[in-house]
Formats: C-alpha cells, structure tokens, sequence
C-alpha cells in the first residue's frame, strides 16, 4: 500500500479561491511530512504560495508567511478562535439533561477578545516569569532523576523514558494532583494524541474524560487549600465571580492540553537536533550559559505548533478573498522559516541576531505557558549537558513523528558511550 | 537615549525583560510596568538589544538627537 493511500480525501475546491492558490498538502498524514516535518515545511516554504487552499482534510486555508501568520494572530475579528459558535455552545448546553458532566470549554483559548482577557488575566500571575522561577530547582531535580535513570545503560527511548514524563509530572506537581497517578496521566495523554481529531465536537467526551480524572482533586483543594495551582485557582475571581467547580474544569482541561505534548515534543525536536550535532554539543557542554540562546534557535528553527482559526467574516485578507467559516491553520512553522524574516532560515544559527520567533504565537493568545516552556527547555538541555556525554542518533532505529496541531516526535533512539 | 513602550499591546512575553529586567521591569502579572524609560549611559547597546527582542515590536528606541 502506497503511503498516498492515507491522505484524506480531497474536496472541491470554492468559486472564490483561484487556481493559482490551491496547494495540495495534508497537514496530518503527508507522507514526506510525517518523515521528516522540518524538511517537508522547508520544502513548502521554498514552493508554496505564502497563504494557500489545501482540499485536504476538509479543505482549508494554510497561512505561510510570517507576516500573515504576526498579522492574522492579532486581527482576532477575521480570524476568530471560537470553533462552536457561541449561540450553538448555549444550545448544546441547554439540552444537556440534569446531572450530565459539564461540557468543559479550554478557556481562554477558545474564546476571542474582549472576553478573552476575563479568563487570561486571572491566570497570569500564576505563570508569570517570577512565579515559574520558584519552580525551576525542583524541575531541575526531576529533570537530573530521569537522566541519570537511564545514564548507565548507554542508550534509551527519548521520547517514553524522558520527554514525556518530564511535562507530565511537572504538571500533576504544580497542579497539586497525586503523583501516583502518573500512569493515569500519561495514558490520557496518548489517548488524547493517538486520535488527533480535528472537529471541535468530537473532542468533547476527551475532555470531559480529563475533566472527570481532575475532579477529586478540585473538591479536595476546595476544602483543603495547599501550596499548589489548583488552590490558588479557587480563590481568584473570574469577572467578579468567585471561581465555580466549571471553571476549574474548564481551566484543568486547558493546562492538560496545552502544557503536556507541546513541552514534550518541543523538548524532542531540540534533542534530536543536538543528537545529530555534536560540535554544538561541545560548545554548549563549554559554555552552559549559552543554552537559553540555544533554546530560543532551537525553537525557531523547529518551531512546531499550528494553531487553527475560524475565519469570522468575508475578508480580503493580504490580497486573498477568503469566506466567513472556512478555516484557516496559523501554520508558525513556515512563519518562523520564512527567508523574509530570518535570512539562511534553514540554517541553526547560535549567533542569529534575530531570534525573535513566533514558536508561542504572538497577539492575545501568546501562549501563556511560555515562561513554564522556557524553563523546561533550558532546564533539560542543561542537564543532558551536564549528565551525559556527547549522544547520538541510534542508526539503527531513525526518529518517528507524527502530525497535525502539534507537529511531534513519536520515539528517538539515542546511544552514547558508557 | 529614550525606550518608548506601547503597553497596552503587551502580551507578557518577557523577552525584553530577559534581556536586561532593569531597563524593562515587569509587573507582577508579567507584563511590562513602564511606558517610557531614560536610558542611563552605558546601557544604550542593552536598549537596543531588549527593543529587538520584543515578538509584538512595541518597544520603540528613540536616539538622542
Ligand atoms: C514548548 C512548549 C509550548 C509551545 C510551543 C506552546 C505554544 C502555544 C501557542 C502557539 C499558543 C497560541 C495558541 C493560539 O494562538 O491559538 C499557546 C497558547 C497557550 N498555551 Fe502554550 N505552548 C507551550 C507550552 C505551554 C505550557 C507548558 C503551558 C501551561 C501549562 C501552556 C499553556 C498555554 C495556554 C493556557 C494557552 C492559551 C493562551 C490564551 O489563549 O490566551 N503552553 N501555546
């Protein structure tokens, strides 16, 4: 079976988009993609038009550019983040017989300025630079725990025995859920990525699972406050309102899909580039004050969140008619490649003057777990610095990944000496 | 040498402040506190280099004339 066989079937393509802008791509399962993504979106960057219609999955709209992805992130009125029309949530919620779980809505991510700020500000002190700056010993005890795990044995599975525990218990620890139940988590969190749906309502009973795993812990927090982000959630205000039991599901479906797989692929593609460089390696093993540089290059050059938007009203947007309702993918990747913005983009470049990348979105909606990321990023890379010798990729077994919102690194195999 | 700020458009990235947190101080909020800053001598370079930094080009330098 040819690997073309998997990509989803193509839809006509509307009167409106020209030929000139039509560009067949699946961004889940193009088959050069799901090899090697970063190569595939260089490819698309060199070859595609800078906003294209792809008749894949649905069909949609592909932003390129970084000046369209910097412009389209900020005109929130075109480009709206609310998939379930608000009219359409009320209704669906209304019919809900008594006692049914909440339908649990990822605020603020999913609702667009000037109510987007109800929901942001009050978790913005929590995720501020100096709260995350608290964290960062004890991230950095975990961190050195999971690679001297696997020191000794002179190779290991990346992505299972390091990049996806990390996130995952750095999460339960913060949110103050039992950290024996990790197992839980992590199977949660495969589940939630194996099936990587791209209909809002199909989501639903995902996210009421997750919501249901959290619920003890809320009532326990409720009633017990302790040094964690669940207890301090209770006592904030959201639009003068005292936080209700649906807030806290709502925000804790939102922390688990937006702080887990990002942090943990983001922390794959930096460690399979270093495993495939060694003389950068070197230099960051002489110097480990380089490696927040080095984190900001490695998020440019692999810059691997694709967040979507509902296109709001009939718009001509940078010269392109484009019609209220049709989707259209903030593709950051091609935008923090694009040769407009970053000369010799391909290239991994420590001494870039402009670093200056939209890996966590820009406008609104910039991601509000970035100080969180950061430190996270820094923190392993420092302590594969520091604990391991030079790593390589294991010849043998080449890295996998997978596709779609989030552009990830299903296993990497490294060795090194011991 | 003066920093001129647009913080209404601020989105807390913290960039600049991980340049130099003197010259661009955040809240406690993580957004930037200040609109206009006098750049003490010696620290031009160190303006320049936060301005840059900025994702949502906001922070405009304004040289002495
Ligand atoms: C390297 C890791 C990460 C990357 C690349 C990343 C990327 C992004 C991006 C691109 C957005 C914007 C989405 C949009 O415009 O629709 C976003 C939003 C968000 N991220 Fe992250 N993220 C990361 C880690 C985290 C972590 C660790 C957390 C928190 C625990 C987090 C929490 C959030 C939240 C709450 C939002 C929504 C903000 C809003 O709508 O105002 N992220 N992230």
């Amino acid at each position: 079976m040819s690997a073309a066989a998997n990509v989803s079937p193509a839809v006509a393509k509307p009167a409106h988009v020209p030929d000139s802008l039509v560009y067949d791509f699946d961004m889940f399962r193009d088959p050069a993609y799901v090899a090697d993504p970063h190569e595939r979106i260089l490819d698309l960057v060199k070859n595609a038009p800078p906003i294209f219609w792809t008749p894949r999955n649905g069909g949609h709209w592909m932003l390129m550019s970084h000046s369209a992805n910097f412009n389209a992130s900020r005109d929130t009125e075109s480009f709206s983040s609310e998939f379930i029309p608000r009219a359409e949530m009320a209704a669906m919620k209304a019919k809900l017989p008594p006692g049914m779980p909440h339908i649990p809505l990822p605020v603020p991510i999913n609702v667009d300025p000037p109510e987007h700020s109800k929901y942001r500000t009050p978790l913005q002190r929590v995720f501020s630079p100096k709260s995350i700056l608290a964290l960062k010993d004890s991230i950095n005890a975990l961190a050195t725990e999971l690679v001297d795990s696997v020191k000794d044995r002179g190779n290991c599975e990346f992505m299972k025995e390091i990049a996806e525990p990390m996130p995952v218990r750095v999460f339960l620890k913060m949110l103050g859920l039992p950290l024996d139940r990790q197992d839980e988590y992590r199977e949660i969190v495969s589940q939630h990525l194996s099936d990587p749906s791209s209909d809002a309502r199909a989501m639903i009973p995902k996210l009421q699972r997750i919501a249901a795993s959290m619920n003890d812990t809320f009532i326990a927090r409720r009633d017990n406050p302790q040094d964690d982000i669940i207890s301090m959630l209770w006592k904030i205000e959201i639009d003068g309102k005292p936080t209700t039991i649906e807030d806290m599901q709502n925000y804790g479906v939102l922390l688990f899909i937006a702080g887990l797989d990002t942090v943990m692929n983001g922390i794959g593609h930096g460690v399979r580039h270093l495993a495939r460089n060694p003389e950068l390696q070197a230099q960051l093993r002489a110097n480990p004050k380089m490696v927040p540089e080095a984190t900001e290059e490695l998020l440019r050059r692999y810059t691997f969140t694709v967040p979507p938007r509902m296109v709001a009203k009939d718009i001509v947007f940078e010269g392109v008619q484009m019609k209220a309702r049709e989707r259209a993918m903030l593709f950051l990747p091609a935008a923090d490649l694009d040769p407009k913005e970053f000369a010799n983009s391909d290239r991994y470049d420590l001494n870039r003057e402009n670093k200056v990348h939209i890996a966590f979105n820009a406008g609104p909606h910039r991601c509000l777990g970035s100080h969180l990321a950061r430190v996270e990023l820094q923190v392993i890379y420092e302590v594969l610095m520091a604990r391991l010798p030079t790593f390589r990729l294991d010849s043998q077994r080449p890295p996998t990944f997978h596709c779609g919102h989030v552009v990830g690194v299903d296993s990497l195999h490294l060795v090194w000496d011991v | 040498m003066k920093i001129l700020i647009n913080k209404a458009a601020c989105a807390g990235n913290a960039r600049c402040a991980a340049v130099s947190e003197e010259l661009f101080p955040l809240d406690d909020d993580g957004y930037i506190a200040v609109t206009e800053v006098d750049v003490p001598p010696g620290k031009e370079e160190l303006a320049r280099r936060g301005a840059r930094a900025c994702p949502e080009r906001i922070i405009i330098i304004e040289e002495d004339k």
